[in-house]
This record gives C-alpha cells, structure tokens and sequence, in this order.
C-alpha cells in the first residue's frame, strides 16, 4: 500500500491530466510546437521481465553505457524497472540507487521530504500524466560527504512503438559530496509511435558538487518527449548541467536550473542535433531566487533535413537576488534550406546590482572556412564534419566524460555522414 | 618541376580581375609577385588554390604539366600546392595540433603515427620558435596577426608543399614578428619547393630574397627582373611603373 502522500498527489495529478486538453505551445506566432499528430489513445504502458545482463535489451542501452563501471545503474523499459545494480561498497556507506516505487516503500520519509518539492502536476497536462502515471522510476540518494566519481546512471529505455512512459527520477546529493548523475533517454529505430512523459528532479544540498548530463537518443521513430527537468542548488553547492539531444520525432521540454541560496553555483551547456523531420522545443530557465549567485548557460545546435529546432533561455533574478552574476548564449547552425531553427535568450531582472547579459546567434557553416580546410588538402565532406563537430566542442569538452564524449561526437559524426549529400550541396549554394 | 600559369583570365561576380598572366615557378625558385592594392595579387594566390569564389574564364593553371584548373582545393593541396593566406579563416574547437594531424593525414594512405607526427611537429616548432602551448589553441581563435602568420607557415613546414603561395604573409606584422616568420620562409625554402611570394611591400624582401620579381597592375604582369627590381620599387614606388606603362600604352 503506497504511502498517503504519494496517493494524494497521484490522485491530485489525475484531476488536473482529465481536466487539461491537450496543449499547443505558440510564441509570437510563427513558432508552434503541436502534438495534432500524436494518437495518444493508442499508446499505453508496456511493461516487462527482469533481465540478468544488459544484453538481453536493445543494444541501443549497451552501445550507450559501452561496459563502463558504474556507482550505480537503472534501465526501466517501458513502464517496468528491468535492472538495477549498485556499487555495494558504496552501497555499505549509505549510497541508494533504487527504483522510485521501492523508495516509496523503503525510504519514505527520504522521499516525502524531497518528492516534486520543485515538480507540479498543475503545469499541465503532460506534467500531470508522469506525476499521476509513473511507475519504475528511479531514486538516487547520495548521503552526506562521500565523493563518488563513477557514474550514477539512470536509463529510460523504450523499445516498442505503442509505448506510453512515464517517468520520475528523484535524486539528492546531500550536504558537502560529489556525485556524477546522468540519465539517459534511448530507443531503437522502430515504426511508429511512442510517449515519454518524464518528470525529473535532483537536489544539490548545501556545499555538494554535482555533474549531471543527460542523453537524449530516441532514435528514427516517432517518440514524443514531453518533460520537465529541474535542479535545485543549495547554499555553496556548484552543479554542472550538460543535457545532449541527438534524436526524438517530437521533444518539448522544460529545463530549469534554480540557484536557491547563497553562493550557488550553476553551468548550463546543452547541444542539440535535430535532423529529418524531427521537431524541437527547449525552454530553459536560469532562475535566481536568492543574492551572490552565479550562472551561465551556453547551448548550441545543428541542423539538417526539414528539422525544426526552437531554443529559449530565460534568466530570472527575482526581486532582492542582489550580486547575482550570470550570462547565456545560444547559438545554432543551419544544414540545410528547409531546416529552422529560433533562438531566443531573454532576460527577467527584478532586481538591481546584477550582472546578467544574453546573446544569440544563428549561424551557418561559412564557405570560407571550408575552402581554408580543403587547401590544407582535407576534402570537403570531412572538412564540413571538422568544423561541425569544432562547433561542438565546446559543449562536448564540459562533459569530462571521455565514454559519453565519444558517444557523443560519434554520433553527430555519424548524422552528418547521413545528411552528407544535402548538407554539402546547401553549403555550396551559400 | 613547375608551377605554370597561362594566359589566365579570372573574374568574380562583378568583373574582371586578371586579364591574362602568364607566370612560371619551377621547384627551387623563389618568385616575388609585387603591386599596388588591387592589382589583382591576391585574386591570383586565390586562384591558384581553387577558391570557388573566382571564376578563371580563360587560360590555364599546370601542376607539373598537368592541368588543374578545374580541380578541387583539396585536390590541389594533396598535389603540392599550399598557400599562406593573408586573413586565414578561424576554426573554432579545433586546435592547431589537431588540425596539422588531419591536414598531414590527408595526403597520406595510412595515418601518421602519434609518435612521428610529434617529433615532426616538435622540430617545426622548434624550427619557428613557436611556443609549445601554441598547438592546443583552437586555430586561429583570438590570435594576434603574428600568431596568424606564424600558425600558416608552421602549417606549410608540417606540410612540405612542392609549391608554396604567401599571400601578403608580411601585412600587418611588426618588423620582430616579420623576422621570425620570414626566417621560417627561408627555413623551408630550398631545392625541393617553389616559393611565390605575394606582397605590396617590399620589406619582407629584405629578408627573403627573391630570384624573381614580377609586377602587377591592373591584372597583369608588367615587369619582370631580378631581386634589383624589387629594391627599385623600394626608392620608387608604384607610380613609377603606372607612368611608364601608361607611356607605353600611349
């Protein structure tokens, strides 16, 4: 029987996801983002087996993690948790990587305290679907001054198209440790559709120093992404965020960084790379609710095919955040002539003696640039896949985490070399 | 071994650049091209490296006899032709390190090994005095003009080319940065390369002395001589040879 406060806000959450309809998004009228094409009547969660190994599940999981050794790790597949292992050293002092159902359970004043402390159902329809529908989930509590430097890994896995999931990772790294957090999102190329509706939260107690990166790779099918991340820094705690998107037919989601007390430290570095007819929608919010704060926020993206990819950064530095020091910039790369992309970083100061400036760009791949690296003898195609992945770099480097750089630079490789024809002629008509 | 222009005709979208040059550059010859802003000096370094922007509408650019005009930048490059550019392009995320191993592996069948392109790369630097912290900055990114230049002709020791373009290499150097990049030129200079270089000044001649110099005005090779050309101009200047051809057309 799962505790009172859990069934509250269930209950809670279902009346706002019956009442809701399903939502556009519209900004000054010539961005959209619309789920008209998601049947969402025929998806539904799917649930699953344990497995004994990693590889009884889609390669995509094992092509992503490659046999690194982890603190900690958690795959659910579709609505039903299928593996979870933790480090038992880690494990004797104190550490808990578990499945969020089973936290409920086993640690539920741990996860009272901390459950959608920063998440609503009332934001929507879809933030209301994963607080009323998650099951599985994943918890991660790291205790009181320990450094674990393996990663701590949360995978959600869907596999299947007619999948509905629902996610929510609570994590919480307590006063004065270092953790690393990532969890990623993947699929195999299939036919059709799929839902993933997360909700993920993690709490950097005072002091605490956290990196966190998440992976986004749904693959070619249709899976629509609709979540809502949210860190919460504490006094004198530095969190590092580096979230990566490299596939999703359809991804609108929220990502806020908040700086809550004193001394709080944020970075922010995203990168996407939408291609095909792939459909982005990043909104990303650096709030300061507290003074002698500092942040900074870099995201940057490509694009190819008909993709469309919309970036908005707002910083908000609520009245009385005084000395707060912060900066964002966005910055995308067009592939092709039918891909778009909208960058829009904004500014919300309620507050005087702040330092916070914006900028943007969208840029494209300059012909002079590639006719330099061609005259040091580089053909073309490579010359173009040098200076895209350059482009990168800077985003890619912040993730100091050579299996995932990998992972990552890989797989835009391997995008561009799909776009090659497209993207080497549209360079050459400019 | 020759670097062979003939009877080239170039325009961009707008005009007529050069109308007609007939240049020759054999391996071991050092060749300074001189003019005045416009001439058409750069239009023909970027020619002969292939840049898209150009349009040759007459006339003939031979590698070793062979034909390249048509050919592709990076085709031309893997061949044996380099060229120093003036305001070379940034490229950001990239280090310098990076992209020598990429531009010396471009002309080869199997990769460079880590170990031999670090010694090569070690003696080069050590060769252009360049500092060894140099290489792992992106390239081009925030460096001063020297740096620039200095990063263009490491690029061309790294590469050996049979033919090498500088394109005003010495503009917008000071006379200490002029000097180390004029003796990394003399460096590499020998029986194996052909040198073109490309200037409005003559102040880099003081450093590297041309067997040939040639002058253009308005798209075309006026005179030809030796290096006591290059140190006429110098007393001279420009409007000496735009009244004696003006006189000759007259």
């Amino acid at each position: 029987m799962p505790p009172s406060f859990l069934e509250e806000r269930r209950k809670a959450a279902l009346e706002v996801y019956e009442r809701e309809p399903i939502p556009t998004w519209r900004r000054s009228g010539f961005w959209t983002t619309s789920l008209r094409k998601l049947r969402l009547d025929e998806l539904g969660p799917r649930r699953y087996d344990p497995v004994a190994s990693l590889d009884e599940l889609s390669p995509v999981v094992t092509d992503a993690l490659r046999g690194e050794e982890l603190a900690g790790l958690i795959v659910q597949r579709g609505a039903s948790t299928v593996y979870t292992e933790v480090d038992p050293a880690l494990a004797g002092q104190g550490l808990i990587v578990m499945p969020l159902e089973q936290a409920v359970e086993e640690h539920t004043e741990l996860v009272e305290r901390w459950y959608m402390k920063r998440l609503s159902e009332k934001e929507g329809k879809f933030p209301a679907a994963s607080a009323a529908f998650w099951t599985g989930g994943a918890f991660v509590y790291v205790p009181r001054d320990i450094a674990i430097d393996k990663p701590l890994q949360v995978v959600y896995l869907i596999d299947e198209p007619g999948t509905a999931q629902y996610a929510h990772t609570l994590a919480i790294v307590d006063e004065g440790s270092k953790a690393y957090l990532r969890e990623y999102c993947l699929a195999p190329d299939f036919e059709g559709q799929a839902l993933h509706a997360g909700g993920f939260e993690l709490y950097c107690r005072p002091s605490s120093n956290v990196k966190l990166a998440h992976l986004q790779d749904w693959g070619a099918g249709e899976v629509h992404d609709i979540s809502t991340k949210r860190v919460e820094i504490a006094a004198d705690a530095h969190c590092g965020w580096v979230p990566i998107y490299l596939g999703g037919r359809l991804t609108k989601q929220t990502l806020d960084i908040i700086t809550a007390e004193r001394g709080a430290d944020m970075r922010h570095n995203g990168l996407y790379f939408t291609e095909r007819d792939e459909h982005l929608d990043v909104f990303t919010t650096d709030l300061h609710e507290q003074g002698h704060t500092t942040g900074d926020t870099v995201f940057k993206g490509a694009l190819t095919g008909e993709s469309r990819a919309s970036y908005e950064g707002l910083i908000e530095i609520v009245h009385g955040a005084q000395e707060t020091n912060t900066y964002l910039q966005t910055h995308s790369m067009l592939l092709s002539p039918k891909a778009k992309a909208d960058a829009i970083p904004s500014l919300i100061v309620k507050t005087d003696s702040v330092s916070a400036s914006h900028g943007g760009t969208v840029g494209e791949i300059d012909e002079e640039q590639v006719f330099y690296m061609q005259t040091r003898g580089v053909p073309r195609l490579e010359a173009i896949r040098i200076l895209v992945e350059g482009y990168f770099e800077e985003i890619v480097q912040k993730l100091d985490d050579e299996v995932l750089e990998a992972v990552v630079r890989e797989r835009i490789a391997g995008k561009l070399t799909e776009a090659a024809a497209e993207v080497e002629e549209y360079i050459a008509q400019r | 071994m020759s670097l062979e222009i003939k009877n080239l005709h170039v325009r961009t979208e707008e005009k007529e650049i050069l109308k007609g040059v007939d240049l020759v550059v054999r391996r071991g010859e050092t060749h300074a091209l001189m003019g005045p802003n416009g001439s058409g000096k750069s239009t023909l370094a970027n020619t002969i490296m292939g840049n898209p922007n150009y349009e040759v509408t007459e006339g003939q650019i031979l590698l070793n006899g062979e034909d390249i005009t048509e050919a592709e930048p990076d085709e031309r490059a893997r061949a044996g032709v380099f060229m120093a550019f003036q305001y070379p392009a940034t490229i950001p995320g990239v280090s310098v390190a990076n992209f020598l191993r990429t531009a010396v592996n471009a002309k080869r069948e199997e990769p460079i090994s880590v170990k031999e392109f670090g010694q090569i790369l070690r003696a080069n630097m050590e060769l252009l005095k360049v500092d060894p912290q140099f290489t792992s900055r992106y390239l081009n990114e925030g460096f001063s003009g020297g740096e620039k230049k200095r990063a263009e002709i490491l690029q061309m020791a790294m590469l050996k080319p049979e033919f090498a373009v500088l394109d005003e290499t010495d503009s917008g150097l000071d006379i200490d940065a002029l000097r180390i990049v004029a003796d990394g030129v003399n460096a590499l200079r020998g029986p194996e390369m052909g040198t073109l270089i490309i200037t409005h000044y003559t102040r880099i001649l003081n450093y590297v002395r041309p067997d040939f110099v040639h002058i253009m005005l308005d798209g075309r090779i006026v005179r030809e001589g030796g290096p006591e050309l290059a140190d006429h101009l110098e007393e001279q200047g420009y409007d000496w040879i735009r009244e004696e051809v003006g006189a000759g057309a007259a």
